[in-house]
């Protein structure tokens, strides 16, 4: 069933959209999605993928070429990152407004200045709010798959979803992958059916003013349909295993049924975050791991489930929010507020704008969570020249200090 | 638990619940507005005959030949004449010029010309019962028999030499003008019942008042063909330019001399020393001013060099004599003063002398016409040039001049355009005509200036430019065509360099770009006012310029 290739998540991500039977692609390139929209549009081009390619002038633009196509009845894909998502950012509301099924897979880049082209999840991480499903991919097979499956459920809620995929780690890494059959996606996948018609024969105005007396109601019946979506989702990704050998879920639980101490992460540094417990499970320490999936809907129920009542909670976070702690550390420990019983949340920030995050990176981490006997908001690992600790009280900003050559002279 | 079946019944998305035209009229916040505006290209407008070149072009391009070659021949019946022979001042106008050169222009009229051959010229709607001869068969008189005979009349040709065409069959040589166009043209006109006399001319056997006696009017055209005097000592040992290319043109390919000169710098003086160059000659022409103020097409006079001819500029002939077997001619050299009436540098002498040995020597300094058989009543002055109006009417209202015979020596087209006006001046007298196309009714002055043009919309490209037909190829032997037409892909490619100035032709940018989508199409833009927001969109893209955006409460 499927073929066995070897391709990088990027180029897994475009065969997600090609098995998808995508009808529109709008994108604009930007390091290091890039090689997504270079692939479909070859797909494209040589006629492997029947889908009007358009070429657009920024990310604002990509959106709402999606949105205008998605309001037609296209399936609609779009790629980005990092900033080009937060270009985006007026339109993500827009095509939500619209309840429109748009997908889009982001490869997750620190945001600028300064500049930087690496791993950091805080540009998928600042659409929290915006009302799109959202999935954190581990490896290739699932930068293909997620793609496949947030369309499956989008489509039934009329919500837009977006796949996160790390920087580098995951859009740039060749792995092995099953890229499946086309009439295996196509059993899963139904076609779309878009909830209005756009019909020329009957002009209608779309997007318009909204009196106070009904906007509430249009953002309740939303946020219902986010809701639905949970357990939606849920049962789509066990579809996906049934029908095309791989099973999903909201959350992946690893070595936690007995463990006192249970890390939770997301995305590709999961790989070597579950190396290290079973590292750690060598050398005799009760952890285990907690990988969250999906991001919205927030899978509550499993987060109190798999983490409630454990000795200590320790949220790897490859992300911040200023003033606050890892956003992934915010959400646990608002879970768990909420019927768990009370459990310490240690919120640990980590491998900010692509710094590696090795597996003895997340043995220290372990390491300091074991010695800490009360817990901290927001633990920062691998600052150099600083121990595993929280921000220095006594941090000042410093002038700019002349250049060596101008204080010789 | 409460009912919220009231929320149910809200739709998932803001969407008006109605169809929405006639809801919110956006259109009503627009304080300007754009309008569809046609105007005249630069290139008719410099027309003598004001041909619309890019309207005539978007139907080329559309492969709607019938509907080109009538949208031209409503202006000049005769393209594959001008494709070749014209000094094309539409392609010295054109907004491209600037940009990476002119369109052109000639090459593509010849083209539709050429492509045309097979469709006849549009005829008479019906008879008027007027009967009107026309006085020489040159391209004022050929062009206005056909406007006469589309116009209703009957018409008859006289013609003085045995076969019709005048300067386009006797005048322009065979390289440029093969006579088998020109055959063309008249089997086109006999075709619409258009009559030929020829081997009669106005004069004792011919008067005036007999044409006006048998006829309702009469448009005489006779052209310009007597050599201009030079007034130089021994003038009568020179041939007459004209004259020689008549004889050419009849058949009697002979060289006069081995050494020969022309003198003047006029298309007559290209076509002379470029046939005797053909027939073998070694050709020297003498022009008493420089290459800039050359009143011959550049193109003939970079041919003429390209074939070999000499030139010397500044160098007037002052005396011929005959000298053993040969010519010598006396030449002063001249310089260049300040400007004359015609804006051209006056020739002023330098009292300098030089002599010149030639065997035979061509004069083609200009041509006049023969007044002879006008009376005093027609003239400005007795014994003076012809009153004519810029409709060729004279102080007789039943006759009516036009060509060289009107305006002095000119060019093709100009002979055309006037054929063209006495035509319809004859018309305007006796009843008839014919109907114009709305463009053509409602023609505006105003011309697009190159600032106009959105550039954008055209990337960089060299012009066609048409090939020549290699010697041995020549239809016709060393006097046969020179120029080759192009072909219809070039000519294709070079359409689309057309700016089309002030022509709408379709090219549905306004309709991508309206972000209010109220720009409908019907062969072209229409607005929905109700929604147009007065943006401007629209104008500012439109590459020829044709929308123009206006305030809402000017009518525009």
């Amino acid at each position: 069933m499927g073929e066995r290739m070897l391709l990088t998540g990027n180029h897994a991500a475009a065969h997600g959209a090609r098995l998808s039977r995508v009808q529109v692609i709008s994108a604009y390139p930007i390091t290091p999605q890039t090689t997504i929209v270079e692939e479909l549009s070859e797909m494209v081009a040589s006629g492997r993928l029947q889908a009007k390619f358009l070429t657009v002038e920024s990310e604002h633009s990509a959106m709402a070429a999606c949105v205008g196509a998605a309001a037609a009845g296209a399936r609609t894909y779009t790629a980005t990152s990092g900033q080009g998502l937060a270009l985006m950012h007026e339109m993500l509301h827009w095509a939500v407004g619209a309840r429109l099924p748009v997908v889009l897979s982001n490869v997750t880049r620190a945001m600028a200045p300064g500049w930087s082209i690496w791993s950091e999840q805080t540009d998928f991480l600042s659409q929290r709010d915006v009302g799109w499903l959202m999935l954190f991919a581990e490896n290739v097979q699932e930068a293909q798959d997620f793609v496949i499956w947030l369309y499956r459920v989008a489509e039934q809620v009329y919500l837009p979803g977006m796949v996160a995929m790390d920087a580098f780690i995951l859009s740039h890494t060749s792995e092995p992958l099953i890229v499946h059959d086309q009439d295996r996606v196509d059993a899963y996948l139904p076609p779309f059916r878009p909830l209005y018609d756009l019909d020329p024969a009957e002009p209608r105005a779309y997007g318009g003013l909204v009196n106070r007396d009904h906007y509430y109601e249009m953002r309740f019946k939303m946020y219902e349909n986010m809701e639905r979506a949970g357990p939606l989702l849920a049962e789509a990704g066990r579809e996906f295993g049934e029908v095309l050998g791989f099973p999903y879920a909201p959350v992946e639980p690893y070595m936690i049924d007995d463990a006192d101490y249970v890390l939770v992460s997301a995305g590709a540094m999961t790989s070597n975050v579950r190396f290290a417990v079973r590292l750690l499970r060598e050398r005799g320490i009760k952890v285990g791991l907690l990988r969250l999936v999906a991001f919205r809907p927030f899978p509550f129920e499993e987060v109190r489930r798999y983490l409630g009542g454990r000795a200590k909670v320790a949220v790897l976070d490859r992300n911040m929010s200023p003033g606050h702690s890892g956003i992934f550390a915010q959400e646990i420990r608002a879970a768990l507020s909420q019927g768990a019983p009370p459990t310490d949340v240690y919120g640990y920030v980590l491998g900010i704008g692509g710094r590696d995050i090795r597996v003895e990176t997340v043995v220290e981490a372990v390491e300091d969570l074991l010695a800490r006997d009360h817990p901290e908001r927001c633990l920062f690992v691998g600052v150099k020249g600083l121990p595993i600790g929280p921000v220095r009280p006594d941090a000042e900003v410093r002038p700019l200090e002349p250049l060596e050559a101008e204080a010789s002279g | 638990m409460s009912d919220l079946s009231h929320v149910d019944r809200y739709p998932e998305i803001p969407v008006s619940l109605l169809a929405s035209r006639g809801v919110l009229r956006t259109g009503e916040w627009r304080n300007m507005r754009p309008v569809a505006r046609e105007r005249r290209a630069p290139c008719s407008d410099a027309c003598p005959a004001a041909v619309p070149v890019p309207r005539y072009l978007h139907l080329l391009a559309q492969g709607r030949l019938r509907e080109a070659y009538e949208t031209f021949t409503l202006r000049n019946p005769f393209p594959a004449i001008t494709g070749r022979v014209c000094p094309h001042f539409c392609e010295a106008a054109c907004n491209r010029d600037p940009y990476d050169g002119p369109l052109s222009i000639r090459a593509l009229e010849r083209y539709l010309g050429d492509a045309a051959a097979g469709l006849g010229l549009v005829g008479p709607e019906g008879e008027t019962g007027k009967s009107v001869a026309v006085v020489g068969s040159g391209p004022a008189g050929l062009a206005a028999a056909y406007y006469l005979r589309r116009s209703g009349h009957r018409v008859v040709v006289y013609e003085k030499r045995e076969k019709p065409g005048g300067l386009l069959r006797y005048g322009i040589p065979e390289y440029r003008l093969p006579e088998a166009v020109v055959d063309a043209e008249v089997a086109r006109l006999g075709a619409l019942g258009i009559e030929f006399r020829t081997g009669v001319a106005l004069g004792p056997g011919m008067s005036l008042e007999a044409l006006k006696e048998a006829h309702d009017a009469v448009v005489v055209a006779t052209g310009a063909w007597e050599g201009r005097p030079m007034g130089m000592e021994g003038e009568s040992l020179l041939e007459a330019g004209l004259e020689y290319l008549e004889q050419v043109a009849r058949g009697h390919h002979t060289l006069p001399g081995r050494r020969c000169a022309v003198i003047g710098g006029g298309n007559t003086a290209m076509d002379v020393a470029r046939v005797l160059r053909r027939l073998g000659g070694e050709v020297t022409v003498l022009y008493r001013r420089t290459a800039a103020e050359m009143p011959a097409i550049p193109e003939e006079v970079a041919a003429a060099a390209r074939d070999g001819v000499r030139f010397e500029f500044l160098s007037l002939p002052r005396a011929a004599a005959k000298e053993a077997g040969a010519l010598r001619l006396t030449v002063e050299r001249m310089r260049l003063g300040e400007p004359d009436a015609s804006g051209r540098a006056r020739p002023e002498p330098t009292g300098e002398t030089v002599d010149l040995e030639f065997d035979a020597v061509f004069k083609a300094v200009g041509e006049r016409a023969d007044l002879a058989p006008f009376p005093d009543a027609m003239r400005q002055e007795p014994g003076g040039w012809l009153a004519v109006g810029s409709d060729g009417s004279t102080a007789d209202g039943a006759v009516f001049v036009a060509g060289d015979l009107a305006t002095g020596p000119a060019t093709v087209v100009e002979a055309i355009a006037r054929g063209r006006r006495a035509a319809d001046a004859v018309s305007a007298r006796l009843g008839g005509g014919y109907d114009l196309p709305a463009w053509a009714a409602e023609e505006s002055p105003d011309v697009v200036a190159p600032v106009e043009v959105n550039h954008a919309y055209f990337s960089r490209r060299a012009r066609v430019e048409p090939s020549e037909v290699p010697p041995a190829d020549r239809v016709g032997g060393i006097l046969g065509e020179e120029t080759a037409g192009i072909a219809a892909a070039d000519a294709l490619a070079e359409i689309e360099r057309c700016f089309s100035c002030g022509y709408c032709n379709q090219c549905g940018t306004c309709f991508v770009f309206c972000p209010d989508a109220a720009i409908t199409w019907d062969d072209g833009p229409v607005f929905d006012y109700d929604y147009c927001k007065g943006c401007g969109i629209c104008s500012v893209e439109c590459p020829g310029h044709v929308l123009l955006f206006v305030r809402e409460r000017d009518d525009g």
